[in-house]
């Protein structure tokens, strides 16, 4: 697959402060390019815009200077060819697994052959005996590979997840993140990864990039050569962890000077 | 929906109940009697305690009494079988046997001693024999009723449903829907009632009016609360999905602002009952309401408590019937 290829020229958010006349930098000069079917993890502290900037590819909303292209096209809007996972799976509660799963089709052609492709999805993930079921009586674990293969089924070239496996406990987590790359290796999209764990970034992407707060700004972009699947005691493993604590930590220290 | 349970909720709830003592059990079977006793010693009462003057008693709520010993008894007798018709039982049988000792005291205070004197305090046979003797009239009424009860609810939903949502749904829409909201939906809309009946060229389009505006008040309301607590993740995540405007509308929105809407639908129904009654009692010439002040016009105070029951009925039927409509429509709602 060659597309879904992400690329931020110059881009810059700032938001207006909730009550004041003050303003907020959220992202400041931006630069990045991303390749198809490449798997990005984005790690930093909270307030580095890392949310900012996935909603800015997502197409939720636009940047106040610059902009993002999305396979040579101004991302001006959203579209099912850039998908989104929530960490609250934000499954709609009114409907069962079956009809979320199968939400993004009603406005697709070749309606038969995408059913198809999210039955097979549904297996994959081991959820095909609870198509009937209403998200009210799923785990959250089962809940957020619920809502991944929702994203999925439409086969969107790029897809955004802020940070989906946040609320979920350390041995689902890890199920979760083999799904993941199992996901990744049928479906080849590009995977966008916003995470507080850097573990987890390590764990599931080719590039690690480092984000640090006020302005938010991007100070590291690690590329993480590990063969699939990766050993987590392994010592390159160790060292790339290790390599990104150190850039936070800076860059946490810094912005405790930056307030100072 | 954990698929290793071995046991069934009711192996379950047998499990973990408390034994009662065999005293208590047996006190607990005879108690399970008593339906069938009281109605019992009413019967006694009505066919055996002499009539007080000039009245009579009649046949056929006699028999309706044999008829309701013998459900009793049966029920009771059945309640052996199964677990769940007695607890069923048990539960129904302090409510039916104080009912049916009122309905001992009130019989002895009208029909057998006159001290509730007619034609004020009809006994219960009297009222059966007037509701029986003139029921094509009545259900005439009922029909008529239902007719105009439900052609006001539907408009009133519709418009509700219509102003609410849009004005949830788009700020612009809101600024016009709000202050209409404000003046109308502070007044009930029964006080409209005279002018209603002056102006509207025909009563029972003026009256369903009427009820419309009741119900179209409180499911604005609610439809406007209900969309606008949906969750934003709900819109973004549609969105992502390649969903359109209208598609969101109508496959995120409404659904998601369902149990908001049911809340007005329920209380728009209690208006529109409320209202309806106003209407045929004060205008409209025909209907429940209607046929109760006619009666009263007569004197024919047991045709007027017939009436009242079968208000009661309906009522309750039609209410039940929403009911059950909200819980197939938010069944999803279930476990949580």
């Amino acid at each position: 697959m060659d597309k879904g290829a992400i690329e931020l020229k110059d881009v810059t958010k700032i938001f207006q402060r909730s009550d004041t006349e003050e303003t907020l930098t959220a992202l400041n000069h931006i630069n990045l390019s991303i390749k198809p079917g490449e798997f990005v993890s984005f790690v930093g502290a909270s307030g580095c815009g890392k949310s900012t900037l996935m909603r800015i590819i997502t197409g939720l909303e636009s940047p106040t200077k610059g902009e993002a292209i999305c396979d040579g096209e101004v991302i001006t809007g959203t579209s099912a060819k850039r998908g989104l996972v929530f960490q609250d799976h934000a499954l709609f509660p009114w409907l069962t697994v079956w009809e979320n799963v199968i939400f993004g089709l009603k406005s697709q052609k070749n309606l038969s052959e995408k059913q198809a492709l999210a039955e097979e999805l549904l297996k994959l993930v081991e959820l095909e005996k609870f198509k009937k079921t209403y998200p009210s009586q799923l785990s959250g674990g089962m809940s957020q590979r619920v809502a991944l293969i929702r994203a999925l089924t439409t086969e969107p070239d790029v897809l955004l997840m802020d940070e989906p496996l946040g609320a979920l406990d350390a041995f689902t987590r890890m199920n979760i993140q083999d799904v993941l790359i199992r996901l990744w290796e049928t479906q080849k999209n590009t995977m966008i990864l916003i995470t507080h764990d850097v573990d987890e970034a390590v764990y599931l992407s080719q590039r690690v990039i480092v984000m640090s707060p006020r302005p938010g700004r991007i100070i590291d972009d690690i590329r993480i050569d590990m063969n699939y699947n990766r050993n987590r005691s392994h010592s390159d493993f160790l060292k790339y962890r290790n390599q990104i604590l150190e850039r936070l930590n800076l860059a946490h220290e810094e912005s405790l000077e930056y307030y100072i | 929906m954990d698929t290793q349970n071995q046991i069934t909720v009711k192996e379950l709830k047998k499990l973990e109940k408390k034994q009662l003592s065999n005293t208590r059990r047996l006190l607990n079977r005879t108690i399970a009697l008593l339906p069938a006793i009281t109605l019992f010693i009413h019967y006694l009462e009505y066919s055996y305690v002499p009539n007080h003057g000039l009245n009579q008693a009649t046949k056929l709520y006699g028999n309706l009494l044999i008829l309701g010993i013998l459900v009793f008894f049966i029920w009771y007798l059945a309640s052996f079988v199964k677990e769940e018709w007695y607890e069923k039982l048990l539960y129904l049988t302090p409510l039916f046997s104080v009912i049916w000792i009122l309905l001992t005291i009130y019989d002895l205070l009208t029909l057998k001693s006159g001290r509730l004197i007619l034609p004020y305090f009809p006994w219960i046979g009297r009222v059966l024999d007037a509701m029986i003797s003139d029921w094509v009239k009545l259900l005439d009424c009922v029909k008529n009723s239902l007719k105009l009860l439900f052609t006001g609810y539907f408009t009133g939903v519709l418009a509700g449903l219509l102003c609410g949502v849009l004005a949830g749904w788009s700020k612009r829409v809101n600024y016009w829907i709000q202050p209409l909201v404000r003046v109308l939906g502070a007044i009930p809309s029964t006080t409209y009632m005279p002018i209603i009946m002056i102006l509207s060229s025909s009563l029972f389009g003026g009256s369903a009016f009427l009820i419309a505006l009741g119900v179209w008040f409180p499911v604005t309301i609610s439809s406007i609360n209900g969309v606008s607590g949906v969750h934003k993740n709900y819109y973004e995540v549609a969105r992502t999905l390649g969903t359109s405007k209208i598609g969101i509308l109508f496959r995120v929105v409404m659904p998601a602002a369902m149990p908001s809407i049911f809340t007005g639908l329920t209380q728009g129904m209690s208006t529109a009952c409320l209202t309806l009654m106003v209407a045929e009692m004060m205008g409209v010439e025909s209907g429940l309401g209607w046929y109760i002040n006619w009666q009263k016009g007569w004197a024919e105070f047991a045709k007027m408590y017939g009436a009242i029951i079968i208000i009661c009925i309906t009522f309750i039927l039609v209410n039940c019937i929403l009911n059950l409509i909200k819980k197939r429509v938010l069944r999803w709602q279930g476990g949580e």
